[in-house]
């Protein structure tokens, strides 16, 4: 079988503060620590499984700068048989819809059986590329799946409604599916499996090949774009308790009993 | 935009609450554009569904096929396109709930349209329609513009919309042929499952202590059974604690999870994802802790400390116990 797994790399806001850019469309991402999309940890995981389960090949891809290297030479270290970086600095800026196109355009020449992604990222939440992928290669599409058998060509896969309910689906077979996150559990990647990988060859893939230009990237190649980005006011909202750990402890406490709940 | 389209959600024979909301958003926008509002049903029985819709729309459109039962996407990309495929000037609306997740992105490029998804506000700047998106983590905001595509696709998420019925549209639905019955579909539905249940019911908890990626990689689960017994409470968490086997699914706050409706919620290290904060929306008390003044917790919460958990926890603990006694 032959698997082929799309991955992000994004900047990890979670924790950090962040601040608006100059131009204003963007936040300062210089101080920021990149990483592997988690929900696409998730996809990197579920392609190997599969793979281990159903013999065959994974093929990691990545739409991303120079730096990005590294989440692709995890995701050999973490099962991938081969990778390959998408990039040109003109896309810079690219919405879901040129990503899903520049993975198109390079996937178009390669037999599939089954491409799995993450559902969305955490940096746009835009969830559009599995889809998008999917209605531009031909080939039928599903997200928020959370489990995943193959049978008689067909993938047969559990995905998320809402509320705790699940809905069991049939799908044919090439296919792309996007992962929910919980569906396994990743991998952990020792600093010697990554050496191990060291030396295979992760190419790099430009516009020419992809038979794509500039205009069609980036910005000039996005179906939407961003206009303006704006922090919400801060403190809106809650009653932020101040004072040692000690002070705000007590304060809490006395807000519990207040309620009447101690 | 000429036109406004609100595709009708159901699940198990009844409508969805995302229709109204879609809806709402319409209403809105329809006169900023001089737009007329059009719903779409797409449904296996579409007289039962519509008699609710025309109460409300003034025109209905209707595809009625037996696969059309539960959400299918490739059915609904295959019906949408019969219906819109040789339109221009439009906006398509649609509830970023799980079905439309799925069927949004094909859509949009089978009916070549630009896709902003989980909109939260729209916004006319010089005259064109842009959305309100959440980005980087949900922290902050984002005016997005379509670039002047004629034809827009938007996926709004829930709660952003409210709605007020009028019930005075008196409209009419007008069946059009299904595209479905010589097609055979690559996607069929097999069955509903239901998350599996366990022996704490967090549904019905008066007070619950959740907790979230905020506790670290190998946390002492412990320490916050501990807390949530000594409050009298339960333990929750967010969803990243239940994909990494931390507790299990039926502890899980959320759209996805469980909705609570605690008297009071205490979130340790839980950012407030739009997802999460959807699962307690019932809650009349939610105290959040964070290290993060910036978290999006602190919104939707009515007290909040900026703290490290790590020493919070513990400290909180031991005044409570004093207080008891
Ligand atoms: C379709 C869909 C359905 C979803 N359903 C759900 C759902 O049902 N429930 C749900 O919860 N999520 C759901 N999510 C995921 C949701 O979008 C968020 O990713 C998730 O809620 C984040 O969980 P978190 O707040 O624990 O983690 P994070 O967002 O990573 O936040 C961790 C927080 O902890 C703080 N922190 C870190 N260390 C400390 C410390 N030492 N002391 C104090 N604070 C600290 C950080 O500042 C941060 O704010 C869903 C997503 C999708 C797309």
């Amino acid at each position: 079988m032959k698997i082929i797994t799309c991955m992000k790399w994004i900047p990890d806001t979670s924790e950090a503060e962040l601040s608006i850019a100059s131009g204003g469309k963007d936040i300062k991402k210089d101080d920021l620590d990149y990483d592997l999309n988690d929900w696409d940890r998730f996809a990197i995981e579920e392609a190997v499984q599969l793979k281990e389960k159903y013999d065959g090949e994974v093929t990691a891809i990545s739409v991303a700068p120079e730096d990005a290297e590294e989440m692709l030479r995890e995701c050999l270290a973490r099962g991938a048989d081969e990778a390959f970086q998408i990039w040109n600095d003109a896309f810079e800026g690219s919405d879901g819809f040129v990503i899903a196109r520049a993975l198109a355009e390079f996937i178009r020449k390669r037999p599939f059986d089954i491409i799995v992604t993450g559902t969305l990222a955490e940096d746009d939440g835009g969830g559009q590329v599995g889809g998008m992928l999917g209605a531009m290669l031909g080939v039928p599409s599903a997200t928020l799946v959370s489990r995943i058998e193959i049978a008689d060509g067909k993938a047969r896969f559990r995905r998320e409604l809402e509320g705790g309910l699940y809905e069991n689906i049939e799908m044919e077979l090439p296919a792309v599916i996007s992962v929910a996150t919980g569906l396994n559990e990743p991998r952990f990647v020792s600093i010697r499996a990554v050496r191990k990988v060291a030396s295979i060859d992760i190419p790099t893939v430009d516009l020419d090949e992809l038979g794509l230009d500039e205009s069609q990237v980036g910005h000039s190649g996005s179906r939407i774009s961003v206009e303006k980005v704006f922090l919400p006011p801060e403190g809106e909202g809650a009653e932020i308790i101040k004072g040692s750990t000690e002070e705000a402890a007590a304060r809490l406490a006395e807000i519990l009993k207040e309620k009447g709940v101690l | 935009m000429k036109n406004i389209y609100v595709l009708a959600e159901h699940r198990k024979g009844t409508l969805r609450d995302t229709t109204w909301e879609a809806l709402a958003a319409a209403r809105t926008l329809a006169p900023q554009f001089g737009a007329e509002i059009t719903c779409i049903l797409l449904s296996n029985d579409a007289s039962t569904i519509s008699d609710r819709l025309v109460q409300e729309f003034s025109k209905v459109i209707a595809i009625e096929d037996p696969s059309l039962e539960t959400f299918n996407s490739d059915a609904c990309i295959k019906c949408l396109v019969s219906i819109l495929g040789d339109k221009s000037d439009y906006l398509l609306l649609m509830g970023n709930s799980n079905s439309v997740i799925e069927l949004a992105p094909g859509l949009s490029i089978t009916l070549d349209a630009a896709l902003a998804t989980d909109c939260f506000g729209f916004d006319v700047v010089d005259g064109a329609l842009c959305a309100l998106r959440q980005i980087y983590s949900y922290k902050v905001n984002a005016l997005v513009s379509f670039k002047g595509a004629a034809k827009m696709v938007a996926t709004l998420r829930s709660g952003s919309f409210p709605f007020t019925p009028t019930a005075q549209a008196g409209g009419s639905v007008e069946k059009m042929e299904s595209p479905l019955k010589s097609e055979k579909l690559r996607k069929v539905f097999v069955s509903y499952e239901e998350a599996e249940k366990g022996d704490v019911d967090i549904s019905t908890a008066e007070i619950i202590v959740s907790v979230g990626r905020g506790i670290g990689d190998e946390p002492d689960m412990d320490v916050y059974q501990s807390l949530a017994d000594t409050v009298g409470g339960v333990l929750a968490c967010s969803r990243p604690i239940v994909d990494k086997n931390l507790l299990p699914k039926y502890h899980q706050v959320g759209t996805s999870g469980i909705e609570v409706k605690p008297k009071i919620y205490l979130a340790l290290g839980i950012s407030g994802a739009f997802q999460h904060v959807g699962g307690i929306k019932g809650s009349p008390l939610i105290i959040a802790v964070n290290k993060d003044a910036r978290a999006p917790i602190f919104r939707v919460a009515q007290y909040g400390v900026v703290a490290d958990i790590n020493d919070m926890v513990p400290a909180l603990e031991e005044k409570i116990k004093e207080i008891k006694g």
